[in-house]
């Protein structure tokens, strides 16, 4: 009878919202508790100083459930030998949430739209905070520099455990580091934030809680790497390890026992080509083999494990080994559940989000939806907020075009300069952005840092059609069969074939710029694709116009130098001159040399990065790169516009976001983890 | 008998050589779409850092044999369809084809034979019955009823009924199956669930054939009910709906049994508009991504070939089904 009572207590302590002796800090209300080290999250002996009181653990009720429907996860232990022993406490924004509930979203398709998504389970070692200005720990539990950004420390948190119940340590970091984003098996060719100038870090683990970064150079923007990027610092070795020959002797018998070609196969299977942290799980990949594999999926530290996938949509429980609680020690997250349906098509999408079928949503939203969005906010019971955007629309030309006399023209400078004041950007920000948007030319940074001439911000952003008619004379390009549009140099006709998808740039855009054109006298057609598709032809060098949104912050670019390197950004963005990127790539024994410019450019950022923010010297290098980048207008800005932002009312402690971008990692600076469902 | 399995068999050879025809045509269909699938393969390389280049774009060529000349594509791509059932992987989602078209492929057949089934149940017994009425009331309304089903795009009556539910219920009515059920294996309660969501898509492409068959029933059924033999049966006293059924009606069903496979063809054409608008995710919807959207060559190509097969299979049903009715039928066609 005792124990039935006690048991009962129990059941009542963890349903109820535990009400410990801490007082229920939030961000809305700090109790009278100081803040921390950081913003709206302490350490837990932090929080129990500053709040002079124990914290009390709770769980999820529904958690021994949620566990059960991961496949290959032991039954639980007590939360507290889940939680680290130093667990995250995070201050919810509003209230101390309840548990339970599905978040419902939308995405494109398998790999196509799903990053917003994605931010809402996502971690990494350090995060944005939501000012967007200060990095704070999160699967770290702290970092420090040495005097010359030549040494990044990360310290751990003890007792940390992957979504498996297996311990997660420096190892893991190491692992990551060593056996996955440097083996050409795994991923081809490293990405240039794992490496220095070119060169490669070394990692020392001195305990199982401590990894140390050495840097062959100074980059202080190593840190805002691990704060912005959906690759993560660190991957279950006692997981993937077990198919690395490196790590198992026996990875490739091991993996083919289980009906796999080798082990770098299976870890194909289970981690992907790339680090692009969505990529299909062997439930989608592999489902022949699934009866044989350990687990349908790798282990985790997001606060979502996926336990279904297929090409219709997926479905995913809570990690019950999340390292975060709330102020008043009930483990995150509070939402049970996530459901991701794909729907590729813009109008249908719409049309959910009004009926309130999903209850967060930004990714693929254009500021041309706003106005239905706006109107239905009641009947829909949801709420839009319109933010600015970081990148903009943009448009590029394949200046290293298969067809010869294409890469002539899209090569010459004249042309892209007419391309782009043929463009009449008042009238497009009036019809496409209602007048929302401030006119821009594409100037690499965005927002444009101090160093920064005011002149390239407005750089052929004039709308002159006339002076555009000539200088297409100039090049040569005019109408030699007397259709009225204009034909190449040589005589055969000029159609620009202006493939988009809706997730890189609104329709409506697509379709005016397209027009603008025509009026000068360049024959286009618009067609809709799908991201994939669009990726794809970018990839094979099909596409004549590239067509996609562009832009990054200063902080992002000191860890990543892509967006000025040829291509000029990865898979998943806008790029340009892929023959140029082969000749970088092989070292110029491939693809075609790029000019000048673009040569200084690559040099400015390596140098760039590794100099220190703010010097005359630093500022010097900004100013140049800038210089070559918008003289030379290898893409071709519109202007800064806001995008709309969704939740459903019923979502709450819900903050609103600074801007609806991609480049702090979409929602991870606004924690996702504390959201709550109240219905 | 033996003149009948004769019968059988030309006509299932006869299926046969339209099924490689056919497959010859779709196959260079395939081929028209720009790009390659080495290249679509290859993009995706891209994502691991690396550049591709023309070089590994022809080995990727190579290693698929899409070096090889036209016709031997085709023979081992019909071999393998044929001999082994295996339609290769999706160039875009790089995903097997049979493993992602899987039940997907069986939901629209069913889909479109169930709006097939709809459309002959209703149309068959009004459009006899409309024929043989002298009502103007009837005849009118049915006349309205028909034109209405012919003059109203299957997508418009889609978005009309998805926008009065949304209106009215709050719901979009979209999807084949709720949430709960849309990973969950076969079960009767996910067939129910099925049910109460494939009811739309079979209304709206029952709409148009039904409209259809109508007037298709009841001209056959005019031009035979004045014939001389319908008076004589009258004369000998038969009557009634007795007269109906038993002669005029069954000359008039002959040529709608026949175009079967027709009306079938004519019901999965309009599927993948109806199927992107509702989006159901079937062969259907995939159809249309993989051809309009995602330039797929290898995808689109198999569902192509798989609705042109059911739809010869039908034909070769109703052919052989006509002949055990009608013995005019088998010795018209061996002369």
């Amino acid at each position: 009878m005792k124990k039935f009572l006690l048991s009962g207590v129990a059941l009542f302590a963890l349903t109820t919202v535990a009400n410990a002796n801490c007082p229920a800090v939030t961000v809305a209300d700090m109790s009278g508790v100081a803040a921390g080290k950081y913003p709206q999250q302490f350490e837990l002996s932090e929080f129990q100083d500053a709040a002079n009181c124990t914290l009390e653990f709770a769980e999820n009720p529904a958690i021994g459930d949620l566990n059960g429907q991961i496949k290959g996860n032991p039954d639980l232990p007590p939360l507290a030998e889940r939680l680290p022993e130093e667990p995250l406490v995070v201050a919810p924004y509003a209230s101390i949430g309840k548990y339970g509930g599905t978040l419902d979203a939308l995405s494109n398709a398998t790999e196509a739209g799903t990053s917003d998504f994605l931010s809402t389970r996502h971690v990494n070692l350090v995060r944005y905070s939501d000012d967007l200005a200060t990095i704070v720990p999160n699967v770290a539990r702290d970092w420090s520099w040495n005097e010359d950004f030549t040494e990044l420390t990360f310290f751990l948190r003890k007792g940390h455990k992957w979504s498996d119940g297996q311990p997660f340590t420096s190892a893991d970091v190491k692992f990551w580091y060593d056996n996955l984003a440097l083996d050409s098996n795994v991923i081809e060719k490293p990405k240039d934030y794992v490496l220095v100038g070119g060169e490669r870090m070394q990692i020392e683990t001195p305990d199982e809680t401590t990894v140390i970064f050495k840097l062959p150079a100074p980059k202080p923007g190593l840190l805002a790497h691990f704060a912005t990027h959906y690759g993560q610092g660190f991957q279950p070795k006692h997981f993937l390890g077990q198919f690395h020959p490196d790590i198992n002797a026996d990875a490739d018998s091991h993996a083919q026992s289980m009906g796999f070609e080798n082990g770098y196969a299976a870890i194909k299977a289970y981690y992907g080509n790339s680090d692009w942290t969505d990529t299909p799980t062997p439930m989608l990949n592999s489902p022949d083999l699934l009866d044989k594999l350990p687990a349908n999926t790798m282990p985790t530290l997001e606060s979502h494990i996926v336990i279904r996938d297929t090409t219709e949509g997926r479905h995913y429980v809570a990690n019950p080994y999340f390292h975060m609680v709330d102020t008043q020690g009930n483990q995150l997250p509070y939402i049970s559940e996530q459901d991701e349906i794909y729907a590729n098509d813009q109008q249908v999408r719409l049309l959910k989000l009004v009926n309130g079928e999903a209850d967060y949503k930004t990714q693929s939203l254009q500021l041309s939806d706003a106005p239905l969005l706006l109107e239905n906010q009641e009947k829909g019971d949801y709420t839009i907020h319109l933010k600015p955007k970081i990148a903009m629309h943009a448009v590029s030309f394949n200046v290293t075009s298969e067809d010869m006399e294409k890469r002539k023209v899209f090569g010459d400078l004249r042309f892209r300069k007419a391309m782009s004041i043929a463009i009449n950007r008042e009238e497009l920000n009036q019809v496409a952005y209602f007048g929302e948007g401030k006119i821009q030319q594409y100037i690499g940074f965005s927002p444009a840092p101090d160093f920064v001439d005011e002149k390239w911000k407005t750089f052929a952003t004039e709308y002159d059609a006339d002076g555009a008619k000539s200088l297409l004379d100039e090049v040569g390009v005019v109408d030699g069969d007397g259709d009225g549009f204009r034909d190449l140099p040589n005589g055969q006709p000029l159609v620009l074939n202006l493939q988009f998808a809706t997730q890189g740039i609104a329709g409506q855009v697509v379709e005016l710029i397209g027009q603008y054109w025509s009026d000068v006298g360049i024959k286009t057609t618009v067609k809709e694709v799908t991201p994939d598709e669009y990726r794809s032809a970018q990839s094979s060098n099909q596409l004549d116009v590239g067509l996609w949104e562009k832009g990054q912050p200063l902080g992002i670019i000191l860890g990543n130098n892509e967006l000025w390197v040829p291509p000029f950004e990865n898979y998943f963005a806008h790029r340009t001159g892929m023959l140029w990127a082969e000749w970088v790539d092989s070292n110029g024994e491939k693809g075609v040399e790029p000019p000048d410019y673009v040569k200084q450019l690559i040099a400015d950022i390596n140098a760039f990065q590794s100099t220190p923010v703010g010097t005359p010297e630093s500022d010097k290098l900004g100013a140049r790169m800038v210089e070559n980048m918008v003289s030379n207008l290898l893409f071709i800005g519109t202007a800064l516009t806001p995008d709309p932002i969704y939740h459903r009312n019923a979502l709450k402690n819900f903050v609103e976001f600074k801007t609806a971008s991609y480049e702090y990692y979409r929602t991870y600076p606004y924690r996702a983890h504390q959201w709550y469902l109240d219905e | 008998m033996a003149q009948f399995l004769q019968f059988a068999f030309t006509r299932a050879v006869m299926a046969l050589v339209t099924l490689l025809t056919v497959s010859l045509i779709v196959f260079t269909l395939m081929e028209l779409v720009p790009g390659t699938c080495a290249e679509r393969y290859l993009a995706f390389k891209n994502t691991q850092g690396s550049q591709i280049s023309i070089d590994d774009i022809k080995a990727e060529e190579k290693r698929l044999g899409l070096d090889r000349p036209f016709l031997i594509r085709w023979g081992s791509w019909v071999g393998n369809v044929f001999f082994k059932g295996e339609f290769g992987d999706s160039c875009i989602l790089r995903l097997n084809i049979n493993q992602l078209l899987a039940d997907k492929f069986w939901i629209s057949l069913g889909i479109c034979l169930a709006a097939l089934f709809l459309s002959y149940l209703i149309a068959v017994p009004i459009g006899i019955v409309s024929a043989s009425s002298n009502s103007p009331v009837t005849n009118n309304t049915l006349r309205f009823v028909s034109y209405l089903g012919l003059a109203l795009p299957n997508f418009l009556l889609a978005l009309i009924i998805m926008l009065f539910s949304t209106v009215v219920f709050g719901d979009s009515l979209t999807g084949l199956f709720s949430k709960e059920f849309r990973d969950a294996a076969w079960s009767w309660a996910k067939f129910q669930d099925f049910l109460s969501r494939a009811w739309l898509p079979i209304f709206i492409l029952g709409w148009s054939a039904t409209a259809f068959a109508l007037q298709t029933v009841r001209a056959l059924m005019l031009d035979e009910i004045g014939k001389l033999y319908v008076t004589a049966a009258a004369a000998r006293g038969v009557s009634g709906s007795s007269l109906l059924w038993r002669y005029p009606a069954r000359h008039a069903l002959g040529p709608v049994i026949n175009s079967l496979g027709f009306d079938l063809n004519r019901i999965f054409n309009e599927l993948p508009i109806v199927a992107l608008i509702l989006t159901l995710t079937e062969a259907g919807a995939l159809l249309i991504e993989a051809l309009a959207r995602s330039n797929d060559q290898q995808l689109a190509g198999a569902i192509i070939f798989l609705l042109t097969a059911s739809i010869v299979a039908l034909n070769f049903v109703t052919d052989i089904l006509l002949a055990l009715l009608d013995p005019r039928v088998r010795r018209g066609l061996m002369g």
